[in-house]
């Protein structure tokens, strides 16, 4: 494979893992008030394929976050307890949002890297053209 | 066909080079998030050009010479380029990334205009 093709896939892959990240983010902020919701954490793994030394990046195995959930108080709630408290979800919205930003930028740079490889190989292209 | 002239051997590998490190530079970008990942880059084009000592293989300095490796087109070693590591362990700082990028593609570009250049000058002297 030559560099500018393996410059693409490997933007590419982090493309693909950026978008997966901010689509478990979706699913938390829009679970926010979803009651006994945990939220989704999602972890970037090195993924090495044999015979090729180019680092892509894959996400790795979505995890539950174990803190405790928030307890909420509303007697007239179905789901509430004795004491009037019912359990919601453990979803930070501020946290939900800088991770959300931090996933953008990301995503912007690896479109970046990926554009200036096309823009580099048409630019050898250019060359078989007068 | 046009390798044996200089300044097209030159300018090819120095263009080579720069698909070199922009593979590089866009697997760092890649890896940006991921925790424990360090930074690679490759050594500049003009050091490319002084072999270091240590290395034992056959160098071709002259047009006659089959094997070994030519001035400019040594195959080029991704070095871990130190910064400072975020709490996760990654030591990706994506404003470095970004200027290696610019430095990367000017450097290809520039590869690419002489060579272009080169050529006016060859198809100059062939046309009557």
């Amino acid at each position: 494979m030559s560099d500018f093709s393996q410059s693409r896939s490997v933007s590419a892959s982090g493309l693909s893992a950026q978008a997966a990240r901010l689509r478990h983010l979706s699913e938390n902020i829009s679970n926010a008030d979803t009651p006994g919701y945990r939220r989704k954490l999602v972890s970037f793994e090195t993924a090495f394929n044999a015979g090729n030394e180019m680092a892509k990046v894959e996400v790795g195995r979505v995890k539950l976050d174990r803190s405790d959930l928030e307890q909420v108080f509303d007697p007239s709630h179905p789901l509430a307890d004795e004491t009037g408290h019912y359990r919601g979800s453990n979803v930070d919205l501020l946290i939900e949002l800088a991770d959300a930003r931090e996933a953008q930028r990301s995503y912007e740079a690896n479109l970046k890297m990926f554009d200036q490889a096309r823009k580099m190989s048409r630019g050898l292209m250019d060359l078989l053209q007068r | 066909m046009f390798e044996n002239l200089d300044i097209f051997r030159m300018s090819s590998a120095m263009a080579s080079h720069a698909g070199q490190r922009q593979a590089v530079v866009a697997q760092n970008v890649a890896n940006a998030d991921t925790p424990g990942y360090s930074a690679k880059d490759l050594p500049e084009f003009r050091d490319s050009y002084q072999l270091d000592s240590t290395t034992t293989s056959l160098r071709a300095s002259r047009p006659g010479h089959l094997h070994g490796v030519r001035d400019g087109e040594m195959a080029m070693q991704a070095v871990d380029d130190q910064g400072e590591a975020s709490p996760n362990g990654n030591a990706v700082s994506l404003e470095t990334e970004m200027l290696k990028a610019a430095e990367i593609k000017s450097q290809h570009d520039r590869a690419l205009a002489i060579y272009k250049s080169a050529l006016n000058v060859l198809r100059t002297t062939i046309r009557k």
